[in-house]
Parts: structure tokens; C-alpha cells; sequence
């Protein structure tokens, strides 16, 4: 071994140590907002917020099942009780109480600060005198036994403003007091968790701790035939992880057995196999870590595709085993050459993606462009050394010859091929036969039943899906509760007019201190209030010194303190609170989900003039038109690739017949795998993209391949037989893939392996040689 | 002797049982009674009032388990009672009220004092109240005390009062003083 390849060897092993070091130390993150563009409009950061801390995807819905409804009460009781106690939740909630019910001694003590009716006119002598009607009318209402005892402290009726405000008459069914799922079968809890959504490990955590929960309570209450149901953001995340780990490794040790015996039948070298993942697995550790040392940490997803699309330089080790491309005479320069070119074609059509303006997507570019470059220098400089000298596979007999005829007969197709495709890109056209699915919901790795599940728990409990939302954002706590109560003021008649059912507000529990002064204001001084009574009662039936609570009541709120966030430490008015006013970089944000928006313009209409700092949010349009835009900037930089794949090519082929050569094949393999997909009704996501991203970079190794062999002086049985050895061994790796059940990974799987197959074909379809001239010429080399 | 039967005649009905007269006759009487309608006058007096509150309008039950009370005067309010769910329609207020009385075991018992007497449910009544009866099939009075604690502390007594298996009038005592009356017409057919 001359001394430069044995400097090759140990750097590269130095280089490769360096890398695993910084992959080791990487910061590695499964935020999902690293997917959302770097510079977000302020109704995206918000959404982004909600993604990871908002109280919406800190929800855990359970549901129990599998026995009779008194059984099913019993442990909805157990659970409630137990993770009641735990830290890990904020809130559990089981349908056993209500907030009227739970906190009617803090509402009746807070009732001048919480009532929105409170106001200077309600305590005039008319004002009294119209709140005393009212009530005398309540007593001879059904409601007279609540309304004659409330009476004497309360005689303007403020708790059932509070009551009508807080309004909880839309919840969910509750049998044996307890909440329960339409058709009576399944009880219903929900529970917040402390963590955020997408702190994955927390939220195992918790998920861990409702589920033993839930096995001491069925055990407590000897009903081993219940089950239990879990759905919400973080249930989610956890299941997700977990699928995607089984699933991987399911595909690992599948794929790589059976790509493992191919190869070992091919190469016939155990050794061989050994050495032959090194340049993927350098590829990939210089990846992480150039990933790292650019972006700071490295996304979960990243790795995923990224490691995906190195599935490419799995085949440099195989050409060099091989021998494709190379002569006798130029010892495999010419396999480098066209390697090469296939390596800075890739990297052209991944690099687009650093452009994009989306962390997510340039970390996959950055990754996947800086492996593929690794993975050629380590087959290039370093397998050589490494390989027994003078190795290579022997293409068993009759197999090159047997290919060849085939790639010769397969070439008369070619009419047919160009038909039948213009036929399908007319189709593909002409019906609008390629469906995008631009639901954010379908990047969601989540199984249809669990969807379906969650969607169920979510109706029946009448959780908000947040889909409409009124943002007001501030810089301070109390001015963002004043703009929240500037929003309320606008909705209320909307409310009236049908347009909305209702809407929470953080400044319902908490009113700004404006507002509490305003409000304390209204409460006359002690002796005016006793005179303005005084005559409002005249002619009316109540008894003498009836109202001396009421008297001595206001006197007291009129002096008390504001009231603050610790006035309702531990009620459930706090939970309610925190989960609505939210904190973050000196900023505040007052969130008011809006129930049963019939009529969203005509809220938008309402908020008009309010100015910039409310905001109406559809979340599920936000959200949809985030992914739409981000499919949209994919497209746009995959087919920026794609120009550059063609510039470059042309620089280095400068033969518009080979470059049409190379070029037709890979679009006929693009164009023909859509045209399967369509045809299976595959709505396309940009994890199609992606994975026609990687047909692309995998198959024109072989369009090079075939141009190669068929117009310079190497062996063609050799090259098509180091082809169909790679090809099989992507199909199998990506076909063990679709099986996944993650639905991301199986439509990568299935986008690739059809695609591996077709770029396959149609190079020996579609490469025409340029005539028979070429084939003469290589002919003649034999 | 004269003394007695003059103290006698003044004193309030306060029937005493017959024998072989029970509670259980009492409640198969009422169990046959057909789907009634009638008039009612309740009044009610109230400790915060000088002077009682005085409703009337029309009671309608279908057996076993619905019982609508339509106040039109002073004026209009619904309470409708059909298996668990207890509506409550209000003058000016746009939505009804909606409860279950699972969720509410007080007001539950409270339904159930008329519900289940007018459907002869003795069970039903028992899972709420100690049951008393006196007087005979033609005067009879029933009357109810609350068992458990929770309960007691709204409501103190109920008694019903009717004749030949039908219901002619309920008064309710309130645990903290408010009592209401409410007389029954039956509307002849």
C-alpha cells in the first residue's frame, strides 16, 4: 500500500471519528415548527405556539370502554381520582362537576369583578328596581328555590349573568355523573398535561401514568373486561415515535437481510458486505454532523428522509464491486467519471432544497447533498484500500449476454413506451387526475382508526378544536386582558344574531384591572346605594332589612383589593385562565376560542376596526394553507433542481442527443410513477416529492450508466448487470419500506421502489444509443 | 266527650290510617290513573316576601315518565321532566336550560316526590324519602321526609294529599323557611 492510500485510509478514519464525535453531541429536536417557514406571519406564529404549548395539544382525551355504564362511571371516578394527584397533569376533568357548581362560593364572593352586566345604571334606583323585578319574577320561575336564597346578597341577579357568561349548557352527555360518549358505551376524561405537546418524552411519561392509573382502578373496581382509550396531540406524538421505531426496525432487519443475501450471492464476500456500508455510514455521520454544526441542532425528520435519500450511495460501492462502467484500460477512471456526474446531479436536485426558507427542508438538502458527496470520496479513495486487491464480483454466466439481448429487445418497445406515456401525461392532465391532499392532517402519521377516534372523543366532549380563534397580542398582561375585553365587546351581539354560539376569554376570570376599577366604580358609596334601594323597593312585596347582606356586600367590594391571577390559586377559574393567557419573549397573548362559528365573516366584519392587535385565526385554514404554500415551495425548488440537473448535465455531456438520453428516461420513470399512483388514487403529499426527489438522483446513475455503456469502450454486460444488482437491491430495501405502517414511510417506500424499477426500464427503453453506430462501437470492443 | 268532639271537628284533617289500608294500595291506585291533565294553584310564601307568590297554569303527566308544568301566570315558564332530562323554558330567556338529575340529586328528589307518586312508584320514591301515610282511600296524605343529608338541607317535608287514587294537592317545606302550596283541579272529562 503506497503511503498517499494509506493516508487516505486514516484520514478518512480521523475524519469519520471527528464526525461520529459531533453526530454523538448533535442536538437533536422533533420540533415540528422547524417545517414552518423561517420567517412566519404573525397568524403562523401563533399557530406555531399552539403546535407546541398551547393547552390544545397539551390534551390527553380517554375514554373507557367494556363494561356497564355504572362499571364504567365507577372507573371514570378512579381515574379522575388518581391522576388528580398527579403533578404531570394540570387538569382532569370527568364531567363530576362543573365550574358553577365547584367554584359558586368564588363567583358569588367575586360577582361585582366577574359579571360583564355590572355597570354605574344597575345600582340608580331604576337600575335596582328593574334587577329586584327580575328577580321577583325568578321567584315564581322554576328557579325560585336557587333565586330566593341567592336573593338577599344578590338582588341585581349577578351570578346568573356570570352563569349565562360561563354558560356551560352545551357540554358533553353525562350519565351516573359522569361524562359519557353518545351512544352510552364509553366514558369520557380529559386531561392536560403540564408538558408540552410535543415534548415527546414528557408526554410518554404521562401516558405511562394514566395508563397504570387505569389498571389499579379497573383492578380497585374488579372490571378486568374495560378497556382503555387514549387520542390527543401528545398520545399521538408518543404512538407516532413509537410506529416509526418499530416500523424502522422491522425495515431494517428485513431489507438488510435480504439485500444482504443478494449481495453476498453477487459479491460472494462476506467481508465485502462488511465494507460495503461504510461510505453510506460515513455519508450519514458527516451529514448529522454538517447538519449540526449549520443549523444548531438536527431535525428527528431529517434523519429520516435524509437517510432515505443516502439510499442512493448504498449503489457506489455496488458499481465499484462491479466494475460498471469501467474499461480494462483506464482502470475505472471512467466509473468515476460518471459517478460523479451522478453524485453532483443529486446533489444539484437535493441542494435546491437549501434555498427553500424552510430549516426543515434545507437541513435535508444540506444532509443529504454533503452524504452523497462523502459516501462517493469514501468509495472513491477508500474502499479500494480496503478491498481485497483485484477484487471484483463475478457476473455469474449467461447473465450479462441474457441481459443484453433483453435491453436489445426491450428497445423496439420504445414506440410503444413514448405512447402509452403521452397517453398517461394526457390523462394525468386532462382529468386532473393528480390529487393533492393539502391537509396538514395528512402529514400526520397517525392511523385513519386513531384519527377517526380522537375526532369522536373530541365531538362528544365538546373540546374545541380551536379551529377559530381570536388573538390578542400584547405586550403587557393587562393590556392584552383589555384588548381581549375590547374583542368581547364586539362579539356579544354577534352572539344575539346567531353568528357565534359563545366564545371564552382569559378576561372572563381574570377582567383587567381597568376593567375591575370601571366595575368597582359602579358600586355606589354605602349610603347612596341604601337610598337608592330604599326607593327602588317602594310598592314592591319584599320583606324589611331583607338586603342588609347585599348592602354590607358591595360596601365591602367597593374597598377590597383588585382582584389578581392569586385571588384564584388553585380554582379551576386559574386553569381556565393560564390555558388562555399566555406568556412568551415579553409578550402576552389573550386566546379566545370561539364556540359553533356559524358566521366567520361576519366576525371578521366585527373585529374590523379593532386594529392589528386582534386577530381572527381560522387554525385549520392557517394551518392548511402553511402546508399548501410549503408543497407549493417544495414543487418550486424540486423543479429548480431539476434545471439544474438538466444545466449540468448538458455542460457535461454537451450532446443534446445524450442528454436527451440520460434526461428522457427519468422523466418517463417520474412521469410513469405518478401515472401508478393516480391510477391507485394516492392523494400526493410532499413526501412524494421527496421521494421522486430520490428516483430521480438513484435513477440517473442508471440513465448515465446505460449512456456509457452503449457509447464508450466498456464492458455493457458487466454495467447492466452492476445495474440490475443495485436496482434489485433498491427495490428491495424500499419495498420492504411500503410495507411500513406509518403511512409516511410506506409512501416513500412505494414512491421509490416503483420509481427504482421504472428508471430501470425505461433506461433500457428509452437510452437509444444514438443509433446503431454506438452499438457498432461497442460491439466492436468485444 | 263534647269537648273532644268539638277539638276534633277544629283540628286540621289529620286522618289516621285504616286498616288494611297501605301504602302499597295507594301506589296501585295511582299506578292505574291514565295520562292526566289539569289546573293547578300554587302558592308560595317566601320568607323574603310579605306576601305569597301566586302562580297557576296547567300540569300535564304522561305515564310513566314525563310530567310537563306550564306556569301562564304570573308569567310563562315550561319545566319539563322526561326520563333524565329536566328542560326549563324561561320568560325572555332565548335558550332553555338543560340538566340531567344525576347530575343534580336534590332537584332529582325533589321531581321524583311528584313524579313517582303520580306514577305509583313506591321503589323510585323510597330511594329518596321515608314514607308515611295516613287517612283513608278517599282522603289520604302522604308524606315524605328526605333521607338523605344532602337533600334535608333543601328541602325539609313534602306531603301530598288526594282522593280515590288521584292527586289534589303538594306542599313543599323548605329547609331554610320557604314553603309553597300547590292545589291540583284535575280537569273533568
Amino acid at each position: 500500500v503506497r503511503p498517499a492510500e494509506r493516508a487516505a485510509v486514516a484520514l478518512w478514519l480521523a475524519f469519520a471519528t471527528l464526525c461520529a464525535v459531533l453526530a454523538l453531541r448533535a442536538e437533536y429536536s422533533t420540533d415540528l415548527s422547524a417545517f414552518l417557514p423561517r420567517s412566519p406571519t404573525p397568524a403562523q406564529q401563533i399557530l406555531v405556539d399552539q403546535l407546541h404549548s398551547g393547552a390544545v395539544a397539551r390534551i390527553v382525551l380517554i375514554g373507557i370502554e367494556g363494561a356497564d355504564p355504572s362499571s364504567l362511571a365507577k372507573l371514570s371516578a378512579g381515574l379522575m381520582r388518581r391522576l388528580g394527584k398527579d403533578p404531570r397533569f394540570v387538569q382532569v376533568e370527568n364531567g363530576s362537576s362543573d365550574i358553577l357548581e365547584r367554584e359558586t362560593g368564588l363567583l358569588l364572593r367575586q360577582r361585582y369583578i366577574l359579571s360583564p352586566a355590572v355597570a354605574p345604571e344597575r345600582f340608580t334606583e331604576q337600575g335596582l328596581r328593574a334587577g329586584l323585578e327580575r328577580q321577583l319574577e325568578r321567584l315564581a320561575s322554576p328557579l325560585s328555590m336557587v333565586a330566593s336564597r341567592l336573593l338577599p346578597r344578590d338582588p341585581t341577579g349577578e351570578l346568573f349573568e356570570i352563569a349565562d357568561t360561563l354558560g356551560e349548557d352545551s357540554g358533553p352527555d353525562r350519565r351516573r355523573g359522569v361524562w359519557f360518549g353518545r351512544e352510552g358505551s364509553r366514558a369520557l376524561l380529559f386531561a392536560q398535561t403540564g408538558a408540552r405537546g410535543f415534548d415527546i418524552d414528557a408526554q410518554s411519561a404521562a401516558i405511562a401514568a394514566i395508563r397504570s392509573a387505569f389498571e389499579q382502578a379497573r383492578r380497585d373496581a374488579g372490571v378486568p373486561s374495560a378497556r382503555l382509550l387514549l387520542a390527543g396531540p401528545g398520545v399521538f406524538a408518543v404512538q407516532t415515535r413509537n410506529a416509526i421505531k418499530n416500523d424502522a426496525i422491522r425495515v431494517s432487519i428485513v431489507a438488510g437481510a435480504a439485500i444482504a443475501l443478494l449481495l453476498l450471492v453477487a459479491l460472494r464476500s462476506p467481508r465485502l458486505l462488511a465494507i460495503i456500508v461504510l461510505p453510506v455510514a460515513t455519508g450519514a455521520v458527516a451529514g448529522v454532523a454538517a447538519v449540526d454544526l449549520a443549523f444548531g441542532s438536527v431535525h428527528g425528520v431529517t434523519l429520516g428522509f435524509g437517510a432515505t435519500l443516502l439510499g442512493e450511495a448504498v449503489d457506489y460501492a455496488i458499481y465499484f464491486f462491479a466494475r460498471a462502467g469501467a474499461t480494462s484500460a483506464d482502470s475505472g477512471r471512467g466509473l468515476w467519471r460518471t459517478l460523479r456526474l451522478g453524485v453532483v446531479t443529486s446533489v444539484a436536485g437535493f441542494g435546491a432544497l437549501l434555498l427553500s426558507g424552510f430549516p426543515g427542508l434545507a437541513q435535508i438538502g444540506l444532509f443529504s447533498a454533503t452524504g452523497l458527496i462523502v459516501a462517493l470520496l469514501v468509495t472513491r479513495w477508500v474502499l479500494p484500500q480496503l478491498s481485497p486487491a483485484g477484487f471484483e464480483a463475478r457476473i455469474p454466466a449467461g447473465l450479462g449476454a441474457a441481459l443484453q439481448a433483453a435491453t436489445a429487445r426491450a428497445r423496439r418497445g420504445r414506440s410503444a413506451a413514448y405512447l402509452l406515456l403521452a397517453l398517461g401525461a394526457g390523462w394525468l392532465l386532462a382529468a386532473g387526475s393528480v390529487t393533492w391532499n393539502d391537509e396538514l392532517s395528512a402529514l400526520s402519521p397517525v392511523a385513519a382508526s386513531d384519527q377517526r377516534l380522537d375526532q369522536e372523543m373530541r365531538e362528544d366532549l365538546g373540546v374545541p378544536d380551536v379551529r377559530h380563534l381570536i388573538v390578542a397580542g400584547a405586550g403587557s398582561r393587562e393590556r392584552a386582558l383589555e384588548l381581549a375585553e375590547e374583542a368581547a365587546q364586539r362579539l356579544r351581539p354577534l352572539i344575539a344574531a346567531g353568528a357565534i354560539a359563545g366564545f371564552d376569554s382569559p378576561a372572563l376570570y381574570l377582567p383587567s384591572e381597568s376593567m375591575q376599577r370601571a366595575r368597582r366604580a359602579s358600586l355606589p358609596e354605602p349610603q347612596q346605594l341604601g337610598a337608592n334601594l330604599q326607593r327602588a323597593l317602594s310598592g314592591l312585596p319584599f320583606r324589611d332589612g331583607v338586603f342588609e347582606p347585599f348592602l354590607l356586600e358591595v360596601a365591602a367590594q367597593k374597598r377590597a383589593p383588585p382582584m389578581t391571577r392569586e385571588d384564584l390559586e388553585g380554582s379551576t377559574l386559574a386553569i381556565r385562565l393560564d390555558s388562555l393567557l399566555l406568556e412568551g419573549n415579553g409578550r402576552w397573548q389573550a386566546l379566545m376560542p370561539l364556540r359553533g362559528a356559524q358566521d366567520a365573516p361576519a366576525v371578521a366584519r366585527a373585529l374590523g376596526g379593532a386594529g392589528p392587535d386582534i386577530v381572527l385565526l381560522d387554525l385549520k385554514a392557517q394551518a392548511d394553507a402553511l402546508y399548501r404554500d410549503y408543497r407549493r415551495r417544495v414543487l418550486t425548488y424540486s423543479s429548480l433542481g431539476a434545471g439544474a440537473i438538466v444545466l449540468l448535465l448538458a455542460a457535461a455531456l454537451r450532446s443534446v442527443r445524450r442528454i436527451w438520453d440520460v434526461l428522457a428516461p427519468l422523466a418517463a420513470a417520474v412521469l410513469a410513477t405518478c401515472i401508478i399512483l393516480a391510477l391507485a388514487g394516492v392523494q400526493l403529499t410532499i413526501f412524494h416529492v421527496v421521494a421522486l426527489l430520490l428516483v430521480v438522483g438513484v435513477g440517473s446513475n442508471y440513465t448515465l450508466f446505460f449512456d456509457r455503456a452503449l457509447r464508450s469502450e466498456v464492458d455493457p454486460q458487466r454495467t447492466l448487470a452492476a445495474l440490475l444488482l443495485c436496482n434489485l437491491s433498491t427495490v428491495i430495501g424500499f419495498g420492504a419500506v411500503a410495507f411500513a405502517r406509518t403511512p409516511v414511510l410506506s409512501a416513500i417506500g412505494v414512491t421509490v421502489a416503483i420509481g427504482a424499477a421504472l428508471s430501470l426500464m425505461f433506461g433500457a427503453v428509452l437510452t437509444s444509443g444514438g443509433g446503431r453506430g454506438t452499438n457498432r462501437e461497442t460491439q466492436a470492443h468485444r | 266527650m263534647v269537648l273532644v268532639l268539638a277539638l276534633l271537628a277544629m283540628a286540621p284533617p289529620a286522618p289516621t290510617a285504616q286498616a288494611g289500608w297501605s301504602v302499597q294500595e295507594l301506589m296501585q291506585q295511582l299506578a292505574r290513573s291514565r295520562p292526566s291533565e289539569a289546573r293547578f294553584v300554587e302558592r308560595r310564601y317566601l320568607k323574603v316576601l310579605e306576601a305569597p307568590i301566586e302562580l297557576s297554569g296547567r300540569l300535564l303527566y304522561v305515564a310513566p315518565d314525563r310530567l310537563e308544568k306550564r306556569t301562564l301566570q304570573p308569567s310563562v315558564h315550561t319545566m319539563i321532566v322526561d326520563g333524565d332530562e329536566l328542560t326549563i323554558h324561561e320568560a325572555g330567556r332565548r335558550k332553555p336550560r338543560k340538566l340531567r338529575l344525576q347530575d343534580h340529586p336534590s332537584l332529582w328528589g325533589f321531581i321524583e316526590s311528584i313524579r313517582a307518586t303520580l306514577a305509583g312508584d313506591l321503589p323510585a320514591l323510597e330511594r329518596f324519602y321515608t314514607v308515611g301515610l295516613d287517612g283513608t282511600p278517599g282522603d289520604w296524605e302522604l308524606a315524605l321526609a328526605p333521607r338523605v343529608e344532602a337533600m334535608r338541607s333543601v328541602v325539609e317535608l313534602i306531603r301530598i294529599g288526594g282522593a280515590d287514587g288521584r292527586v289534589r294537592w303538594i306542599e313543599v317545606n323548605e329547609a331554610h323557611g320557604d314553603r309553597s302550596v300547590t292545589q291540583i283541579f284535575e280537569d273533568s272529562r
